[in-house]
């Protein structure tokens, strides 16, 4: 009867409406975990799942701008590397499932975060110290993390071109790539402090540490 | 010690924005690579361009057009450079991305567009078609000593080999290069 949701809006008003639904999101989040009472890393996984989905999904009208890539590396340094590379595939599968087309690239993708988590939790100890993030160094990281996740996921050309369209690709990909950069730089700069908290509060205590900690009780 | 991350985010995100255009523009000049293939007639014009029709203009270079001084310029249907052939045989401009085109008036007239008008033409029609008299406001008695027993003209090349027809009868198919340059007899 009535056309109520027929509504066009433009680009930039369909942009601002994502921002505000992620803003909300983000913040019912954040109210809702200070509830979680237990330390289980894996309730902390799925509400960073939330972040990454929803964040990948409404920022999608900016080109490479989205938080998967810090949040999936702050996770690799919280979590550890099989959490951050089972969250990288959660995440590149819904929302490429969902909402941004899934194929044969979703594998690279989170071959390509799965990476990204590695290294944040092969340099954890030199990002992370005594639980307080070195956000410095994570910016750096992060930074060359978009280019080494962009340049995995540019791998899968192969499958349908010769190798040497590659670099000519990765050359004509060069500035969507510092695009995410400097999208991972804010995110470091903005939200790493306030993921990090909450991550902290849902750290998995290594059982040699764990032991320690039993002691000095 | 992390007190300065936020504005330098900002600032980031700011100089990218303003330098975005450049960069994009660089990247694809840098990124452009060329056909090498002689028996091809789109030897010399970009790979991305395979399977694409083209529209070039060759100057002749003594006389270069004020805009093309060197090397061959390659111009996307948008309008935007893709980069320009040191190494092609000539002087001159390429406009290409185009498909879909039959006639090879039309494909010229959008290529012209395209460039911003720097090939503008003038033509005259003759009951046997149109003939061109000047691309990019050159005459090829510009070039050329035209006299009695001499001349110059524009010569059309449809995919490398001289057009049989004029410009207004050429029919093109996907892929098709055409070309013109400046002939003495």
């Amino acid at each position: 009867m009535y056309d109520f949701h027929n509504v066009a809006l433009t680009p930039n008003q369909s942009l601002l409406l994502n921002i505000a639904i992620l803003s909300v999101i983000v913040y019912a989040v954040i109210r809702s975990e200070r509830r979680i009472e237990d330390s289980n890393p894996l309730v902390m996984i799925g509400i960073l799942a939330i972040f990454g989905i929803a964040g990948r999904i409404l920022l999608d009208p900016l080109p490479n701008f989205q938080p998967v890539t810090v949040i999936v590396l702050l996770a690799g340094i919280y979590y550890g590397a099989p959490r951050a590379v089972a969250l990288a595939g959660i995440i590149a599968l819904t929302t490429n499932f969902v909402a941004l087309g899934h194929g044969p690239w979703t594998l690279f993708q989170i071959a390509g975060w799965g990476l990204v988590g590695i290294a944040g939790a092969v340099f954890a100890d030199y990002l992370l110290k005594d639980d307080q993030l070195q956000l410095n160094r994570l910016a750096v990281l992060a930074i060359i993390s978009a280019f080494a996740f962009d340049w995995v996921v540019s791998l899968s050309i192969l499958l349908n071109a010769d190798a040497s369209m590659l670099v000519p690709y990765l050359l004509n990909g060069l500035l969507f790539d510092l695009y995410h950069a400097v999208g991972n730089l804010i995110f470091v700069a903005w939200l790493a402090n306030p993921l990090s908290d909450l991550m902290l509060r849902h750290k998995i205590v290594p059982s040699s540490r764990a032991v320690n900690q039993v002691a000095t009780n | 010690m992390s007190n300065y991350l936020k504005p330098l985010s900002v600032v980031a995100v700011i100089v990218l924005i303003l330098l975005a255009p450049s960069i994009r523009d660089a990247l694809k000049e840098e990124a452009a690579t060329y056909v090498n293939d002689s028996e091809s007639s789109h030897n010399g014009l970009p790979e991305s361009w395979n399977n694409s029709q083209v529209f070039c203009v060759l100057f002749l270079d003594q006389v270069s057009h004020p805009k093309f001084t060197s090397g061959v310029t390659m111009i996307e249907s948008d309008g935007s450079i893709l980069g320009t052939n040191s190494e092609y045989n000539g002087t001159g401009a390429c406009v290409g991305g185009f498909s879909g085109y039959e006639n090879g008036l039309d494909l010229m007239n959008d290529a012209v567009n395209s460039s911003g008008n720097d090939l503008v033409y003038n033509s005259t029609e003759f009951s046997f078609g149109l003939q061109i008299d000047s691309i990019g406001n050159i005459e090829p008695c510009d070039v050329a000593e035209c006299s009695d027993s001499s001349g110059a003209y524009w010569a059309l090349y449809h995919n490398g080999g001289a057009s049989m027809v004029g410009i207004s009868d050429v029919i093109l198919e996907e892929a098709d290069v055409l070309l013109w340059q400046i002939e003495t007899w």
